[in-house]
């Protein structure tokens, strides 16, 4: 079989930036499953989940964790999505299912392992002492007995200084919900740290230290 | 929150986490690069995994019918598995573990603690310590005073934890010794063998540690030095040039020969080509970045050694100069490391890094040898100039504290008095306000 050569000169094409995109027509090649699709979401939304999880967790690395878990379960779901305009809501559902998932999954490991849920919270602080490092842990601990939404909600308003209304748009829930949320989730958490002696004289021995 | 919670407990432990979560930096654009390849490889896996669904349908089937045959008699296996599971179980000998995991001494010996899978520890007497927490992975201890060496046998899933003082050291398999005196706030960790990772109030964040290696943190000083315990011997900065402005030259830096082997050859980045056309023939800083972090500084030097001072610091990217700076000051090369942030000054002048290395260059001022009236002078004139360029940046309430210390030492506490009303104003609760605090209350 003859060869034939082309005179067509070859041209390096670099590939067409995806910046201009809307997230609706984003969330349709989603849907469609296009391949550079998931990417341009993982760059667009990552940084909200990680944010998101972080507040909620404590913790970078678990928090590394879940937006790998979360944007693995978007790519068997992304066919699911039925409104391509809400693809923001879509992710932050996604997060939250996830971070309640991770909640179980805790309390099932406390169970196998005979240790409280708290002791399996890996929390850093570069700075903070071992006492603060120790409270941080129990308030994290408290933290995960709220409900997925009451806590994402308490840790976007009071961890990540959001206002009611951005905390709204980034759960994708009215404003009034969010507030109903908050205010669970602060008299849960004032209930139940009153109960909890050990943590309340943490609390006060550093209190007293530093006004000594 | 509403005024009526305003100093309630729920409110201090808000702020707390808050403060936590303020360290965490967002995930910088080669982190999202790099945690991307890991879930897309997982997204392909997902996407092979539904193709041969069929077949593994099929292959399930046979499974169930062979286990059917042959699993009923290994049930009694399971309780094994989940043995495996269970936390570790532990022997303490010269000692007691009271309420809230205290280690109490029972006499004048040391505390002996051997746990089921290996792993050895002993705290030397008078230590302080705590028993945090013990699962299936390992435990996490935190010493709150005094020295214990650890023995710990590797596993791929050890996952042990050691709080000591602000750092936290993590470690898998290795033998190393640890100490933390908390009134000096010395930190002080030998590693025989093996390799920890080390996050704490230290410039870099984690400093990885490697066998051989010593790393001592002296928090008041901010002086963080990483030796070779077979060479090197006590930690100090040693061989520091004269405190000066001037755009760095070899003459101050030449604190160590030049080796006269030929250089090894590198990976040829695109970066690295260009650097050659522009005449730095034997330059290369390619992977300093990472070379720092995985604690190879003597690489670092040896490039900087073959390629020469001058060359290196007139070609290296802003981000070789600061990583050619952390490894110079964690060796002990202060007059190198002063040179190569004068250069980040010099050469990359405006941007947030050149005002992070006059950060940089205060702190080395402060931890240098010498006449200390003058280090101390041009220590503040350091910070002033990062105050100046980065009133709110990463390292202003760092560089506010140091420089009402050091206005402390130069002037004495009056003099000292409006930066501390200064430092509580803008960093209430930052880790200079107890002496902010105890500045205002001078008599």
């Amino acid at each position: 079989m003859p060869i034939r050569s082309s005179h067509i000169p070859l041209a390096l094409v670099s590939s067409p930036s995806r910046d201009h995109l809307s997230d609706t027509e984003l969330a349709r090649a989603l849907i469609a499953g296009a391949g550079w699709a998931y990417e341009e979401t993982w760059n667009r939304f990552a940084p909200t989940v990680f944010n998101m999880a972080v507040s909620a967790l404590g913790s970078p690395s678990e928090a590394e964790d879940i937006v790998q878990e979360v944007f693995c379960r978007l790519a068997r779901k992304a066919k699911t999505l039925r409104k391509p305009e809400c693809l923001r809501s879509f992710i932050v559902s996604f997060a939250i299912r996830v971070l309640k998932w991770d909640s179980r999954r805790r309390r099932l490991q406390s169970w196998l392992t005979f240790l409280p849920a708290e002791s399996l919270t890996d929390v850093v602080g570069f700075s903070l002492d071992v006492e603060s490092r120790d409270m941080l842990q129990r308030f994290y601990a408290l933290l995960s007995r709220l409900d997925a939404r009451e806590r994402i909600v308490y840790a976007l308003r009071h961890i990540e200084s959001m206002t009611i209304e951005e905390t709204a748009e980034a759960m994708d829930l009215s404003v009034s919900t969010v507030k109903r949320l908050q205010e669970r989730a602060t008299e849960r958490l004032a209930k139940w740290l009153e109960s909890d002696f050990e943590l309340t004289s943490l609390l006060r021995r550093k209190r007293g230290c530093h006004e000594a | 929150m509403d005024e009526s919670r305003a100093s309630s407990p729920l409110d201090e432990l808000t702020h707390l986490a808050r403060e936590a979560r303020c360290q965490v930096p967002a995930l910088t654009p080669a982190e999202l690069d790099s945690h991307w390849s890991l879930v897309s490889t997982q997204i392909a896996l997902q996407k092979s995994r539904r193709r041969s669904r069929v077949r593994l349908a099929m292959v399930g089937a046979v499974a169930t019918a062979v286990v059917a045959a042959w699993g009923i008699p290994k049930i009694g296996r399971l309780p094994e598995r989940a043995s495996t599971q269970a936390a570790l179980t532990y022997n303490i000998e010269g000692g007691t573990v009271v309420e809230g995991g205290y280690l109490r001494e029972s006499g004048a010996e040391a505390i002996k603690l051997r746990f089921s899978e290996g792993t050895k520890l002993v705290l030397t007497p008078g230590t302080r310590a705590r028993l945090r927490t013990v699962n299936s992975t390992g435990a996490r201890i935190a010493i709150e005073h005094g020295t214990t060496s650890f023995q710990v046998t590797p596993r791929t899933e050890a996952k042990w934890q050691v709080d000591v003082g602000p750092f936290l050291v993590t470690v898998k398999g290795t033998v190393f010794t640890v100490s933390w005196d908390a009134v000096k706030e010395h930190f002080d960790l030998k590693l025989q063998r093996g390799e920890v990772s080390v996050t704490g109030p230290i410039s870099t964040g984690e400093i990885s540690v490697k066998t051989g290696q010593r790393l001592v943190v002296n928090l008041p000083k901010k002086e963080t030095v990483i030796t070779e315990e077979d060479g090197e011997g006590e930690p100090g900065w040693a061989g520091a040039p004269v405190p000066g402005t001037a755009i760095p030259t070899e003459s101050p830096i030449q604190d160590r020969p030049t080796p006269t082997a030929s250089r090894p050859s590198n990976r040829n980045s695109g970066m690295a080509s260009e650097r050659r056309t522009l005449g730095a023939k034997s330059f290369t800083g390619q992977g300093w970045v990472e070379a720092v972090a995985a604690g190879q500084w003597d690489r670092v030097l040896a490039d900087v050694d073959r390629a020469g001072v001058k060359q290196t610091l007139s070609h290296a990217s802003s981000e070789e100069l600061l990583a050619l700076a952390d490894a110079a000051r964690y060796r002990r090369r202060t007059g190198l490391a002063r040179s190569a942030l004068l250069a980040e000054r010099h050469r990359f002048a405006g941007s947030p890094s050149a005002l992070d290395a006059a950060f940089l260059l205060g702190r080395l001022e402060e931890s240098r040898p010498g006449e200390r009236q003058g280090q101390m002078v041009e220590a503040v004139r350091w910070y002033d100039a990062y105050l100046a360029g980065a009133p709110s940046g990463p390292y202003a309430s760092e560089a506010l504290g140091r420089k009402m210390m050091a206005t402390k030492q130069l002037r004495g506490a009056p003099e000292a008095n409006s930066l501390a009303r200064e430092y509580l104003r803008r960093f209430p609760t930052g880790s200079y306000a107890g002496a902010a605090r105890a500045l205002l209350h001078y008599p």
